[in-house]
């Protein structure tokens, strides 16, 4: 703590320093005066802790704008900037260094954590929750905002100002999608905290009627559209630059993500039994701590080594704060949930197995299942090291392919039949009758792969499953839209969550495809290819290499491969950089093609320009992946879009459109 | 704004607890099952090759990962064809790989190379060059160091 603030430090370090500790100061007095506003519902103090809100996100703002700053402006008596800055980088490393490296990507989370803190202050009803919401938004944000002022703050000042920084770790400046993913990805975690916090106030209020779920279902499903198009977007960005065609390794971070991701897909579906029959409450409050909490795992995975992962970053005191706020999540959630769970009671008994909430629960099962045994595999090597003190035993990708092709096969049966059936209760002949088609569907799918010669039982169950969920979303509109009339515009307008959800279903099923064939049928082969020699065939297609040559950059240098695929151009590019020595880090060239993409990487090189030795892999439909989650974030989008009545026109009023 | 109510007092379920706890309980046991089943055949353990040849019984045919340094590397650019003895100083093994080599793959480098024994030879998969201490460096770097020095 001593050397925090120093008198050699810069300007800039000082400045974002004090500003942290500032926003600190106004943490602890909001988190004071949101807990004096909840137990004497005293309106001025809650007010108080909400004006706190504003000042927070101010100074992390200012702390956040000076760390750029000095980012920007190569001031390297900031630590932060010295360690994982230089000057020769392009501008736009420089801004995503902000995010780079580990007391910054931890800034930035608290800085977003601030933002929607901002926007909940702004958005809270004035209600028995809004005290306790903001209180629980305070705890949070006093973890985040504690650990960037103290233990991992990026403005500790060096003791030799270095002429110039070490530079960014050039894994990270290899690709623009560095200035993407993290950015979505915290935004998904952070979203989380919002429902986290509501439940939070339902338990310490016993306000735990439906309001709260209903008032999280925007929050909820914006969190999660992030959180979709951050898996995605790194999926895609490793696909991009790794240079091994793929796209997901169940690498420990990679599971990490997925995790709150299958948890918080677990809760949008479940919170929709509590609005419309008043089920699952207790279920939901534990469904969100936990997805919450396994954010912070996530977090706690990726910066303790504890596993090991491409992504994790050295050790270092971080780790074992994060494990104890880990801690500090599970036993208040546990215990405030322990504690109200008994007065917590359904409106009905339990749901009729045959019937929509019954899908929706039993995918919940499903996706449980699924988060447990990520978590298991992920953590496994570790507990073997501890019990038998094996070193770094590791599990490989068939343990999780195992599992994760049943259970996603699973989930796509539920989510075919789910929309088809009604609430409370279906007739089994009426079910019949609305599963036949799908079935035919599917049915008939699965031949015709057979036919055509798919013989993967994985791949042909998700062609069957698709033409089965297809058929059946298509016929549900179908029908609709013979009941009502109005044209399919009209129908969307006036039930944006129905069909934004069908629409999600669809990008998913396009997803599923694209995961399917790409796994199954990826093509991938090596070999040497000479300048100026006849070309070689490999996996069907004919290359050749037509030279081999070095371009300088600023900030390192490129080694191209310019060669002829087919008769098409590829360059294919090995980039060094300053700061990486020797290191060279693939760029690999892929056309992408909507039946395929054809990958050209160069693994080496020979120094007069002779040889390169190339890799090139074939996947179909991997595109289809990309493509599909943009439908399902779409879909998400238009679950939001406010439902236009056909006659009636209400008029909006500011609190209508503030609350929701 | 108001005091928070007080909670009704619960009310004693109706429908006895007994299909919820067996269900739990046989999805718990399906997934330890699947987990513990499956995981204890799809672990790979990590060795050196002083360690292999002490466990040698338990870890035939099984996948690996072994690392150590490389010595007396063959390559052929063109074929693609790497061969070289991977050593911890006190046992060492014959390495087999297809794939393209850079030039940062020399003597006395750490190395961990993933694939499975046949017979003597090790036929690796996938190779792990150490390129720098600096980025993304796992934790058996850390012990191919201590290697290191202890061979040096």
């Amino acid at each position: 703590m001593l050397n925090l603030i120093s008198f050699q430090s810069s300007a800039l370090g000082a400045l974002g320093q004090l500003a942290l500790l500032a926003a600190l100061a106004f943490t602890l007095g909001g988190t004071w005066l949101a807990v004096v506003g909840g137990l004497r519902a005293d309106t001025r103090a809650t007010e108080a802790a909400r004006r706190a809100v504003w000042a927070v996100f101010a100074l992390v703002s200012l702390a956040t704008l000076t760390l750029m700053a000095a980012l920007l402006g190569d001031d390297f008596s900031v630590r932060y900037v010295a360690e994982h800055s230089m000057r020769a980088s392009p501008t736009w490393v420089k801004v995503t260094s902000l995010w780079g490296a580990l007391e910054g990507s931890i800034l930035l989370w608290a800085w977003l954590l601030a933002g929607f803190a901002f926007v909940l202050s702004l958005t809270l009803r004035r209600d028995a929750l809004r005290p306790w919401a903001l209180g629980a938004m305070f705890v949070s944000l006093l973890f985040f905002v504690g650990v960037c002022a103290s233990v991992a703050s990026p403005f500790t000042p060096v003791a030799q100002i270095p002429a110039d920084g070490r530079g960014p770790n050039p894994a990270l400046q290899n690709h623009w999608m560095m200035a993407i993913h993290p950015v979505l990805l915290y935004l998904g975690f952070v979203g989380l905290a919002v429902p986290f916090a509501y439940a939070v106030a339902a338990l310490i209020t016993g306000r735990l009627s439906d309001h709260w779920v209903v008032a999280t279902r925007r929050w909820t499903l914006t969190a999660w559209a992030f959180l979709t198009a951050a898996i995605v977007a790194g999926g895609w960005w490793s696909y991009e630059t790794l240079g091994w065609g793929g796209y997901w390794a169940w690498d420990p971070v990679e599971n990490a993500s997925l995790i709150p991701w299958l948890l918080a897909t677990a809760f949008l579906h479940s919170v929709q039994i509590q609005e419309r029959r008043g089920l699952m409450r207790a279920w939901n409050v534990w469904l969100i701590v936990l997805a919450y909490a396994s954010t912070v795992l996530g977090t706690f995975l990726n910066r303790s080594g504890i596993v090991q992962s491409v992504h994790a970053f050295a050790g270092g005191p971080v780790g074992p704060v994060f494990l104890g706020f880990l801690a500090f999540l599970l036993v208040a959630g546990i215990g405030l949930a322990a504690w109200r769970a008994p007065h917590l009671r359904d409106e009905a008994d339990a749901p009729a197995p045959v019937s929509r909430e019954g899908a929706f629960l039993a995918g919940n099962w499903l996706f449980l299942v699924f988060a447990v045994m990520v978590l298991v595999g992920t953590l496994f090597p570790t507990l073997v090291e501890a019990v038998q003190g094996r070193r770094d035993a590791s599990v490989g990708p068939a343990f999780y392919n195992a599992f994760a092709i049943p259970l996603g096969l699973g989930l796509m049966l539920l989510m075919g039949v789910g929309p088809l059936l009604p609430w409370r209760r279906a007739e089994g002949e009426k079910l019949w009758q609305a599963l036949r088609p799908l079935l035919l569907a599917g049915l008939s799918a699965g031949l015709l792969a057979f036919v055509l010669g798919v013989r993967s039982p994985g791949v042909l169950g998700t062609i069957a499953l698709s033409a089965y969920n297809l058929v059946g979303l298509g016929l549900l509109t179908l029908r609709a839209l013979r009941q009502r009339g109005g044209g399919f515009a009209g129908l969307v307008r006036e039930q944006p969550r129905r069909y934004g959800a069908y629409l999600a279903h669809v990008g998913l099923v396009v997803m599923a495809l694209g995961i399917a064939f790409s796994g199954a049928y990826r093509q991938d082969a090596q070999a040497t290819l000479n300048v100026g020699a006849a070309p070689s065939r490999l996996l069907n297609e004919t290359l050749a290499l037509r030279s081999v040559g070095v371009e300088r950059r600023t900030d390192g240098a490129s080694q191209v491969a310019r060669v002829l695929i087919d008769g098409r151009p590829f360059e294919a590019r090995l980039n060094t950089f300053i700061q990486g020595g020797e290191t060279a880090f693939a760029a690999p060239a892929v056309r992408y093609g909507l039946l395929g993409d054809t990958y050209l990487v160069v693994t080496a090189f020979d120094p007069q320009g002779r040889w390169a030795s190339v890799r090139l892999i074939e996947s179909p439909l991997i595109s289809w992946i990309w493509w599909g989650t943009l439908v399902v974030v779409l879909g998400a989008g238009l679950t939001l879009v406010t439902p236009r009545r056909a006659a009636v026109r209400v008029p909006v009023t500011r609190a209508a459109a503030a609350t929701d | 704004m108001t005091a928070p109510s007080p909670l009704p007092q619960a009310r004693r379920r109706k429908r006895s607890p007994l299909p919820t706890v067996l269900g739990v309980l046989a999805l718990v046991g399906l997934t330890g099952f699947i987990a513990f089943g499956n995981l204890g055949r799809s672990l790979e353990y990590f060795v050196t090759p002083t360690e292999y040849v002490q466990q040698r019984a338990e870890l035939e045919g099984r996948p690996l990962r072994m690392g150590g340094l490389v010595r007396a590397v063959r390559y052929d650019p063109q074929t693609l064809d790497l061969r070289f003895d991977v050593t911890d100083g006190g046992a060492s093994f014959p390495v087999q790989y297809t794939g393209a080599v850079s030039d940062l793959f020399k003597e006395n480098q750490g190395v961990v190379v993933r694939g499975e024994f046949q017979g003597n030879t090790f036929h690796a998969s996938e190779l792990v060059v150490k390129h720098s201490e600096e980025y993304n460096v796992p934790q058996t770097q850390a012990e191919l160091k201590d290697l290191l020095r202890q061979s040096e």
